[in-house]
């Protein structure tokens, strides 16, 4: 019983803090949902208006259209970022020379903030003055211009995520592969299984709960991307994500309780979508326990 | 002989004492004024533009000097200016005790109350009141700041028209005119129609891909990741073909044409398929550029012409440092329909943006006092004319004679001059009070435009549908 009450005593400041700082916030957002709210309005008080809001977002075609974008956006981000994390993780368990050299050029990116990275891919690309545009018509007569073409800005963005987290990935992936004992994979081996085999029957077995933990998280970024993409194309056409989208209308329109109800269905969609891949990447079923 | 060289040494001796006499009361007075206060630090947000960038690396150091208070100056960008300020007032937060009132946001601020009456409040601390800061002496600008009775609530710190500017060098280069005349028929010249601008910028797209350089025929402020894009056509482009006030109509609170509106109606379709007509003649960047991006492509000499706002055009002909078309540079009038001057002069219309701020002081400043000190220094006339040179923009009346500002009027082909005498013809944005939310739900409307998804007639219907029921949701609109 002591025991019990000294837990409780030493998990109550993260308890406190948990509840201020995350859970009221959450169940103030989720009032102001139900609330038509904007500060410069002609009635600038709130107004309660029941389910409006979200039955406004499910017409709202800006906001369909930056679901869709984000969704192509995580979808090829982060499975680029886990199918070259895998690979750079595979050669970072064997040895090669100038090994440690790469490891730190090659995990630098994870360390500059994402304001930063956009603002250097954004001097890297910006039509007339960037290296990028230059060299590609220079050498391939490809015009490249994110302000003019959707597409571009769109795979600007996914190169750009690509090559500021896959470095986490591929650190996670090395912790995960490091953790797997030797022995499965040689009785694999000896029982005759090749290279693909050994990676599917057991390698990935082993790497399932790392794979799913890197996943959740890099979905969670992913669809709340907003300061790097929004200082390299300012969410224009091509990048207007969902994260992008709820900056606009919270803080220039200070639609508070319009923006409140998409954060919220945002939130609501990250959970499925994780909830629908653990499913799928755990192979658990309804009733099943491990 | 000698008695008169005498009388004159004498009287430069007093002249030159009662100078030092006046400059050390002045020091004395900001000194003794700010004893109180010594030591506070107040905070201030801006847009990072030249003016701004002139009020922290030396207007802030100055008074800091004279009086110990320390000055916090926060340049940063455009759209971060507002959140944080807005968030501030909103919040009762107090974090900035100065914040940068763009002139078209004033009546969303005033309609919220956010900002201290400057009027009021110095009238009560009248033990606060600088001898060399005097209301009246600001130029008529300062009147988009003032309530119905006339009180203040902004100290204007910055005031310019988006003006034509053009290549001297290309204009008046023999060849290309004789080039010009051949391929258009008549002379080269800095345009004057609308149909003479488009064939200026496409001669010189023409001719810079011709001569491998990279000149393109005109500026386009048409980024489409960024409300700038909206601003030119709605305070450049539209009102010089005569589209006013955005298109909306405040007493039926509407922008469609049925209703009252012009959004949709012929002249606005028509300045927008001009606007974006142009962009084959823009250099490659215009698509990503906001007012920023448009001035520093003029500066490279990357464009022979275009819309570029005023507060930049000081640093464009003069700094060599950051411009490669110093002493190239010339100013004009914007271009307009027939019309729209003669309109502007009865004063039913106007030709472009009179763009500009004022610091006000918010309601949830911890350091009013210390404050209106530091809006006093900066208001007072003997800090105007370096400010004015700097940065372009001209608050008082008396700037324009100055002879440091005449000798800059020169280097900067009488832009100072334009700004006094032609100034009148541009006005401020619009009075509304929804000023942002609804530039951010044409914003996409335009966007799209420029990228060609829509065509001009599409964008504005769709837009105008749009605005009317935003306004009809924030309970402005039928």
């Amino acid at each position: 019983m002591r025991d019990s009450r000294t837990g409780w005593l030493l998990l109550s400041p993260t308890l406190i803090i948990l509840l201020v700082f995350g859970f009221a916030p959450f169940l103030y957002v989720l009032f102001v949902g139900f609330n038509q709210w904007n500060i410069f309005s002609a009635d600038d008080g709130l107004v309660f208006n029941g389910l409006d809001n979200f039955r406004r977002l499910v017409f709202d075609d800006d906001f369909l259209h930056s679901v869709g974008l984000t969704m192509r956006f995580a979808i090829f981000a982060i499975g680029s970022q886990i199918v070259l994390g895998f690979v750079l993780a595979q050669m970072l368990t064997r040895n090669f020379p100038g090994k440690s050299l790469f490891r730190v050029i090659h995990t630098l990116p994870l360390m500059v903030a994402p304001i930063a990275v956009g603002a250097i891919w954004r001097l890297l690309v910006i039509p007339g003055f960037g290296p990028a545009p230059f060299f590609l018509d220079r050498w391939f007569d490809l015009t490249y211009q994110i302000g003019t073409y959707p597409d571009q800005a769109l795979w600007t963005s996914v190169i750009m995520d690509v090559w500021h987290w896959t470095p986490f990935v591929t650190l996670t992936m090395l912790a995960g592969l490091t953790a797997i004992p030797k022995e499965p994979v040689e009785q694999a081996k000896v029982d005759g299984a090749n290279r693909f085999q050994v990676f599917w029957y057991v390698t990935l077995p082993f790497l399932r709960p790392v794979l799913l933990t890197t996943v959740f998280i890099r979905i969670m970024d992913a669809i709340r991307t907003v300061d790097e993409v929004w200082m390299l194309a300012g969410g224009g056409p091509g990048t207007r994500f969902t994260g992008i989208y709820i900056w606009r209308v919270v803080f220039p329109r200070t639609d508070y309780g319009y923006g409140s109800s998409i954060s919220i269905i945002t939130l609501y969609l990250t959970i499925v979508l994780c909830w629908l891949l653990f499913i799928a990447i755990s192979g658990r079923r309804k009733g099943e326990v491990e | 002989m000698k008695k008169l060289f005498t009388l004159v040494l004498l009287l430069a001796f007093v002249l030159l004492a009662n100078m030092s006499l006046v400059t050390a009361d002045m020091h004395d007075w900001w000194a003794e004024a700010a004893a109180p206060y010594a030591g506070t630090t107040i905070r201030g947000v801006s847009e990072s533009t030249p003016p701004s960038n002139y009020v922290a690396d030396v207007l802030a150091a100055q008074f800091t000097e004279l009086t110990g208070i320390n000055v916090e100056f926060e340049t940063t960008s455009w759209d971060q200016m507002y959140s944080k300020a807005i968030n501030d007032m909103e919040a009762n937060t107090g974090i900035y005790d100065f914040v940068y009132i763009e002139q078209d946001i004033i009546y969303s601020y005033l309609a919220q109350d956010y900002l201290v009456n400057l009027t009021q409040f110095a009238a009560d601390n009248m033990d606060l009141a600088y001898a060399d800061y005097d209301e009246s002496a600001f130029t008529s600008f300062a009147d988009y700041f003032k309530n119905a009775d006339g009180d203040l609530f902004g100290v204007p710190m910055e005031a310019f028209v988006k003006v034509y500017l053009y290549r001297k060098d290309l204009f008046e280069n023999a060849d290309i005119q004789a080039a010009f005349e051949a391929e258009y028929g008549y002379p080269l010249a800095p345009a004057e129609t609308f149909e003479q601008y488009r064939d200026n910028a496409e001669f010189f797209t023409a001719y810079g891909e011709s001569m491998d350089m990279d000149l393109w025929g005109t500026t386009v402020q048409g980024s489409t990741g960024h409300p700038a894009s909206t601003y030119e056509f709605l305070e450049s482009i539209g009102p010089s073909f005569g589209l006013y006030n955005w298109g909306i109509n405040l007493e039926t609170g509407s922008a469609q044409s049925a209703n009252g509106g012009a959004l949709d109606g012929e002249t606005a379709i028509e300045a927008l398929s001009y606007w974006t007509g142009l962009l084959p003649f823009a250099p490659p960047e215009a698509t990503s550029s906001t007012w920023d991006e448009v001035a520093s492509s003029f500066a490279a000499g990357r464009a022979a012409q275009g819309w570029v706002y005023g507060e930049n055009a000081a640093w464009i002909a003069t700094d060599e440092s950051r411009s490669a078309v110093t002493g190239n540079v010339g100013v004009r009038l914007p271009v307009t329909a027939p019309g729209v001057i003669e309109a502007a002069e009865m004063g039913e219309g106007y030709i472009g943006y009179y763009d500009g701020g004022a610091f006000g002081v918010p309601h949830s400043s911890r350091n009013k006092e210390a404050t209106l000190l530091w809006l006093q220094f900066i208001g007072q006339s003997s800090v105007q004319a370096e400010w004015a040179a700097a940065g372009a923009r001209i608050t008082h009346t008396a700037t324009f004679d100055d002879p440091l500002i005449a000798e800059q009027d020169t280097k900067v082909d009488g832009y100072y001059t334009l700004l006094e005498e032609q100034g009148p013809l541009f006005a401020g944005a619009p009075p509304f009070p929804f000023h942002a939310q609804v530039r951010e739900i044409i914003d996409p409307f335009v966007q799209r435009a420029i990228l060609g998804e829509l065509t001009a007639e599409e964008a504005l219907s769709q837009a105008a549908a749009a605005v009317d029921e935003e306004l009809s949701r924030l309970g402005y609109g039928m």
